[in-house]
């Protein structure tokens, strides 16, 4: 059994893309579940649909939830609580994992650390997981927090300290959009085709929030 | 008084000379100034006066064409709030301090009812730029649209015209197989 777990960043990329319908045909072929977790379905549901700008891609992701393409975590056998307790404590080990002059730095969101404690505990359930997450800093601080300390540390002009190495990067396995439109191209999944398309469908990905580089996207056109 | 109050002082005297000034450009540069602050201590002083410091650059680079009635006494009010505000960081008064700059933010949208749904999109603008510049510096997306109080369908747009600088974590070749194989 696997599944695929969805942050905010991953649905609303595809959605903003016109790509969602890639999940149809990914699902259809996969031995497993796309889940999200209630934290994450309020950031790309719940939310947008009072926003007039992002109401259509809200309802589009509603439309895979209600047709079965993405489920709900609860589905899976966890409880929202369990999340809920897991959700904090991750929470809390990531907003004590690096600190500025001697203050801890928040630096990350429920609905992201939701996304880890889903994946713990279907681990536990021997289910082989992997997140779809687009934005950086979970990433980093997951697969390595050194980096992330470089970069802040570069930006603030000021020295921050990893305080302590939270994960092991065997952890958790994560993608991006990015991957998951490479995927869906490989596979035939995607409606356009020709020279340019996977180009195209990769700094599409980029451009609408995949925390990818160009130098990246270069090595992925190769494969 | 700690080094971050005397720094934040410093940024709103500034910030009135700059306003006097019309001086659209140091206003801008003056809003990054508490970006460090902003996201290191997350203070909500921090991020208003981010948010408001850029929205007021922003005004003021435009102020000819979106021809605002009594400037003076429109730069007047905006620097009278600056003042209370810094008295109040002086007399440890951080309750006062974040009330006057939320008045000062207020204030901007008062100028005219005209103007009131020009000005509120410019303070939106300058959140999803606030927003974008503190996921730079290393805070995730979720909590950064939480802290500027702006939806991640607004920043994706944004934080993906970003270079992403030595962000890659794993071997490019390793997670695309990784994701392949996942799927076979």
């Amino acid at each position: 059994m696997k599944a695929l777990i969805f942050d905010s960043g991953a649905l609303i990329n595809l959605s903003m893309n016109g790509l969602l319908y890639i999940l149809e045909p990914l699902k259809k072929n996969f031995p497993g579940k796309f889940l999200i977790t209630k934290q994450v379905k309020y950031e790309v549901v719940d939310r947008p649909l009072g926003i007039q700008k992002f109401e259509l891609g809200a309802l589009m992701v509603r439309n895979l939830i209600d047709s079965g393409v993405i489920e709900m975590s609860s589905s899976s056998g966890i409880s929202d609580e369990t999340i809920e307790i897991g959700t904090k404590e991750f929470m809390q080990k990531a907003n004590h994992s690096l600190s500025y002059k001697g203050n801890w730095m928040q630096v990350v969101s429920d609905a992201e650390m939701s996304c880890l404690a889903l994946s713990r505990e279907l681990g536990k359930k021997d289910v082989e997981c992997m997140i779809a997450i687009d934005e950086r800093t979970t990433r980093m601080l997951c697969e390595d927090p050194k980096k992330l300390t470089d970069i802040m540390s570069n930006k603030m002009h000021q020295k921050i300290k990893l305080a302590a190495r939270n994960y092991s990067p065997k952890d958790f396995k994560f993608i991006r959009s990015t991957e998951l439109v490479y995927v869906a191209f490989k596979k035939g999944y995607v409606n356009i085709k020709g020279k340019e398309a996977l180009e195209a469908l990769l700094y599409a990905t980029k451009f609408h929030g995949s925390s990818v580089s160009f130098e990246e996207i270069e090595q992925l056109k190769k494969l | 008084m700690d080094e971050e109050s005397l720094h934040t002082i410093q940024v709103l005297e500034s910030t009135e000379e700059s306003l006097r000034n019309e001086d659209s450009v140091s206003l801008k540069n003056l809003s990054n100034q508490t970006i460090h602050s902003a996201c290191a201590i997350q203070d909500p002083g921090s991020l208003t006066i981010a948010v408001l410091v850029y929205s007021l650059s922003k005004i003021v680079e435009r102020k000819e064409s979106i021809k605002i009635k009594n400037w003076d006494e429109f730069v007047r009010r905006i620097n009278s709030f600056f003042d209370l505000a810094i008295k109040a960081l002086k007399d440890n008064r951080n309750d006062k301090y974040e009330s006057y700059l939320i008045m000062a933010r207020n204030s901007l949208t008062s100028i005219s009812v005209n103007l009131k749904p020009y000005i509120q999109e410019v303070l939106r603008k300058a959140s999803i730029n606030k927003a974008s510049k503190l996921y730079e510096h290393g805070i995730s997306l979720g909590k950064t649209a939480l802290l500027l109080g702006v939806s991640q369908w607004e920043l994706a747009d944004y934080t993906g015209q970003r270079e992403q600088e030595d962000s890659d974590t794993m071997d490019t070749k390793k997670r695309a197989k990784m994701a392949l194989e996942f799927f076979s």
